[in-house]
Parts: C-alpha cells; sequence; structure tokens
C-alpha cells in the first residue's frame, strides 16, 4: 500500500509518496508561485513517476498547507501543524519541540506521543517568517541560499534596529552603503528574526529534542542563530522542507488502516489527477 | 529683507520653503534618494532660484527630518513634530489636531489654542502605518498615486486585508489581481486598510477638532475621505500638504532669528 502527502506551502510545494512502513519513494519540491498553485496535479503526477506508481496505486492522500485546498484529488485535508508535528516525530521520535520557519508564516509546535498538543504562530507580520530573509536578500543582492555560508564568515554581528521588514530592506541597503561587511550584515539579519521567532517560541515551554523545519532550517547561519537564541541544541532533518508532506502522507496511512480495521477494506475511490479550478469550491 | 528657510528631509521625499514673514515665497519637492546631504543642496539651489534671491539672502534655516543633520548649511536642527505642528497653525490657527501621514509613519499631533503640541504619537515600528503602502500596491496594480486614488474612489466593494503588514499585503494584492477581482476594489481595501490604523493612532492622542490632515498622504483624496469616515470629521487640508513641516521650520527660522537680534 502507499500513501501521499502533498503540501501546497506559500512559497513551496513539496510531495511526497511513502510504503506501508514510512520509507520514501519519491520527493518533489517546487516553487508554489501564483499560477503554479492551481498545479498540485503536475507536483503528484512527478511523485508517482519518480516511484513508478499510477494515481490509483495511491490507497490514501492528505493534502496540507496554506494552499490544501487546491488539491482536488486529496482524500483529506489536514492543516499543516499536525501535518508537520507528526512527520517531525516520524523523524525524531523523542522531538518534543518542533518550530517551522515558513516563506510566510513561523511556527512552534509542541508534540507529545508523536501528536500535536500545542502550538504558537505568526502569519501577520513578514518580520518574523522566511520573508524577511528573502525581502533583505533581494535588497542585498544575494541569493537566499548563500546567505547561510555567508554568516558564517562574519567577523562580528551588524545589529539590525529596524522590526519592519519593509523598514528593514531600507536599513540593510544604508549599513551596507555606510561601508559594513556584507557577512556581518547577513549575520545580523539572522540574529534578528532568529530573536522574534525564539520569543514567539517562548510562549511555549521549549522542551528538548528541539527541532527545526521549513524553508528557514535549510539556512545554516539561521540555525546557529537559533540555537544561540534558544540556549539549546538542535536537530534538523536531512531534508527540512518535506516534514509536512511526510506527516500528511504518514496521518493519511494511519487513517487508512484504522477505517481498514473498522470495516473490513480500506476506502476506494476512483480519482482523477485535475487541476484545481479557482472560485468553484465543489470539485467534480 | 528677511529670508528664511526650513528643509524637511524625509525618508523618502525632501521638501524645501524660503519665507518673507509668513509668506511663502518658493517650495520644492524632490525625492530623497540615497543621499541626503546632495538632494539638500539641490533643494537650496532650486528655492533660492525660485525665489530670485542669493544663497547670502537667507539669514537663518532650520533643518528637520530624518536626513535633518546632512544639511550642511542649516542654522540647527528641529523635530519634525514641532515643525509640522507650528506649520499647522500657521495655516489653520483654529487647529487642535493634525494627522502628518508621511511615507513610513504616521504622527498624530495634539495643538492647544497657541500652537503648542501639548501631545503625540507615532507610528514608527512598521511600514503599514505610512503612505508606502498605497505606494507598494499602486505598483502592483501598474497605475500611478493619482490614478490610484481615482479608482479607489469608484470601488463600491473595498477588499479587506487579512492582515496589516505591508510586505503580506503585498502578496495578498497580487493574489487578488491574479483571482481577476477589479485593481479599484483592491486599492480602496488599501484605504480603507490604511485608514482605520491611522484613525485608532488619532484616537490614541483624544482627537479634537479642527482635524488637519497634512504630509504626502494628504494628496491622496481617496485616503482622505476613507479617513474621514473612519473618524466621523470633516479634515481640514493644506494648500500644498507635504510642504507643511519645512514651513513650519522656516516659521521657527525666522523666530529664532528675531529672538536672537533682541
Amino acid at each position: 500500500m502507499y500513501y501521499a502527502g502533498v503540501d501546497i506551502g506559500s512559497t513551496m510545494t513539496k510531495v511526497v509518496v511513502i510504503d506501508g512502513s514510512d520509507d520514501l519513494l519519491s520527493v518533489i519540491k517546487g516553487p508554489t508561485g501564483p499560477e503554479h498553485r492551481q498545479l498540485a496535479n503536475q507536483a503528484m503526477a512527478q511523485a508517482l513517476e519518480q516511484a513508478s506508481l499510477q494515481i490509483d496505486d495511491i490507497a490514501f492522500i492528505v493534502a496540507t498547507g496554506y494552499g490544501r485546498i487546491n488539491v482536488p484529488f486529496a482524500d483529506l485535508q489536514m492543516t499543516e501543524l499536525s501535518c508537520h508535528a507528526r512527520g517531525v516525530s516520524i523523524l525524531f521520535p523523542d522531538a518534543r519541540t518542533a518550530i517551522d520557519i515558513g516563506g510566510q508564516d513561523a511556527k512552534c509546535m509542541k508534540i507529545s506521543s508523536g501528536r500535536l498538543v500545542n502550538f504558537v504562530m505568526n502569519d501577520k507580520c513578514a518580520a518574523g517568517t522566511g520573508r524577511f530573509l528573502e525581502v533583505t536578500a533581494a535588497a542585498l543582492g544575494i541569493n537566499l541560499e548563500e546567505m547561510g555560508d555567508l554568516s558564517l564568515r562574519a567577523t562580528e554581528r551588524v545589529e539590525i534596529s529596524s522590526l519592519c521588514t519593509v523598514f528593514a530592506q531600507q536599513e540593510v541597503v544604508a549599513l551596507l552603503s555606510r561601508g559594513e561587511k556584507l557577512e556581518n550584515i547577513v549575520a545580523g539579519i539572522h540574529s534578528a528574526l532568529a530573536g522574534r521567532i525564539s520569543t514567539l517560541a517562548r510562549r511555549l515551554a521549549i522542551e528538548p529534542r528541539v527541532v527545526l523545519t521549513g524553508g528557514g532550517a535549510k539556512n545554516t547561519g539561521m540555525v546557529e542563530a537559533m540555537k544561540e537564541k534558544l540556549g539549546c541544541a538542535i536537530s534538523v532533518p536531512e531534508e527540512p522542507l518535506i516534514t509536512g508532506a511526510i506527516g500528511a502522507a504518514v496521518l493519511g496511512k494511519e487513517i487508512c488502516l484504522k477505517t481498514a480495521d473498522e470495516h473490513g477494506t480500506p476506502p476506494a475511490k476512483p480519482r482523477r489527477l485535475e487541476r484545481a479550478t479557482f472560485f468553484k469550491e465543489e470539485y467534480p | 529683507m528677511n529670508w528664511f528657510a526650513g528643509i524637511d528631509l524625509g525618508s523618502a521625499y525632501s521638501k524645501g520653503v524660503i519665507v518673507r514673514d509668513s509668506e511663502i515665497v518658493a517650495s520644492h519637492v524632490i525625492r530623497s534618494g540615497s543621499d541626503y546631504g546632495a538632494a539638500a543642496e539641490v533643494i537650496r539651489m532650486e528655492l533660492t532660484e525660485r525665489a530670485g534671491l542669493s544663497q547670502d539672502d537667507v539669514l537663518h534655516t532650520i533643518a528637520a527630518g530624518s536626513g535633518a543633520d546632512s544639511v550642511s548649511f542649516a542654522g540647527r536642527t528641529s523635530s519634525d513634530i514641532v515643525c509640522t505642528a507650528r506649520g499647522v497653525h500657521s495655516i489653520f490657527p483654529q487647529a487642535r489636531t493634525v494627522v502628518d501621514v508621511a511615507n513610513l509613519s504616521t504622527k498624530a499631533i495634539r495643538l492647544d489654542s497657541e500652537g503648542t503640541v501639548t501631545n503625540f504619537t507615532v507610528s514608527e515600528k512598521c511600514a503599514a502605518g505610512g503612505g508606502r503602502l498605497i505606494e507598494v500596491i499602486a505598483n502592483i496594480l501598474r497605475v500611478d498615486l493619482v490614478e490610484f486614488g481615482r479608482i479607489a474612489a469608484r470601488s463600491e466593494n473595498p477588499i479587506e486585508f487579512g492582515t496589516g503588514c505591508a510586505v503580506f499585503g503585498e502578496s495578498e494584492a497580487i493574489t487578488r489581481v491574479s483571482e481577476g477581482v477589479p485593481k479599484e476594489d483592491i486599492a480602496a481595501g488599501v484605504n480603507r486598510a490604511l485608514a482605520r490604523r491611522i484613525s485608532s493612532l488619532v484616537k490614541k492622542v483624544r482627537m479634537e477638532e479642527p482635524c488637519v490632515i497634512c504630509g504626502g498622504g494628504a494628496l491622496h483624496m481617496a485616503l482622505i475621505q476613507a479617513l474621514e469616515s473612519e473618524l466621523k470629521v470633516d479634515l481640514l487640508v493644506p494648500p500644498i500638504p507635504q510642504i507643511t513641516t519645512a514651513f513650519g521650520a522656516a516659521i521657527l527660522a525666522r523666530v529664532a532669528a528675531t529672538e536672537e537680534k533682541t
């Protein structure tokens, strides 16, 4: 039996296919983009191809993330919070705290017995999310991907005094023209964002093991800054982008097996891979 | 003849005014760019030329705004709050509340009958409280600021923004455009969101009428209307709202020079 998790994030779309023992058969990641958010079917088709499977081979599909409603072929939609927490606990069974730095939000989740028990999140202000990195990197004319390595070469940290992303955008350019070193500014950016996310996370009692996920966890400088601000060790999955999709697939598997126990057979439904059509709540 | 100048170097626009007595004889507004010092020099040259003066004719200059320290020819600097208050009081002596909608921040100021500042508050932590939000969204809608105001006034169904964040507002506007929402509804939604933020700021200083709106934000008729309906008052608007603070600085320069003499 195979199960799929589709995580349509604000910035990245992730699809995974797992088998009955939670092993990954395929992993697809691509930008969500404004026009691509109705194209979850394409990412799903790629995932099936990678796993050499047909859509009917998949017993259960769970969609999650900010764009989960745009996955008409999914059997169930679940919140990204439940899926992230489940995904993290699959990868790190002893995890108690998961912090996810997404492109347009940041969440801190408490996990107990592999399930989400409490959470705090910020999706109201860009300054506490991955968007802060994206905007300031663009203002400095560097790639998001190079920020981590750059900041590790910093000799000191330039303090970013602006709270607002829009102000910080101007501040970093001004710092650069004042002669501050690029790597020191980038280290300051990481420290500012880590400060905000750890303030958010502290609203919950942080217990080890702490796992950092999302695009922010791909940035080594950001991971270091989070360790410093939280004052504890942090684990990062090998691929931090896909914990939500893994959690979705595993939760789908669990629902499917539970239904099979109760009714004898798993729910089989014929499905077609099709693109989401907007402004239409009823799927054919 | 005694001429005095006020220079207001803001984060987005630099403004200058030359006065004789309380009359404006020249004013000028340019984009600040990245060099406040250079912007100040451009304004100084343009002002004296427009007024038909030489630079030595200007007896005293006061600088205000975030770039005030970069004005090498200013006699001294002054707080923008004091300059704005003085500018408004000189134009509307009856004014008791001032809303100054600048690019990056908005200020609400209370005045007494002498024009003295009795209270003020500034939205300075976050860009969502300033006029920048309008520029950002106008850019997405591919309209200039005049057109932005015009289309916003046409809307009957303004959109609601999910967050107060200027960065997220930008993405939200992009999403709405791609969903086919009419531009006028997005523009009107922005005005309403901004008007709500400004109105809560004004309420913090306990607004008393008459209330004046100045700063670059006061160039937007649709924003003024949105704010009037939030605050349920009629707002007074100076003839050139952007130069109010520079005008106040020039008046203060005249006062300072007169006091020195006596």
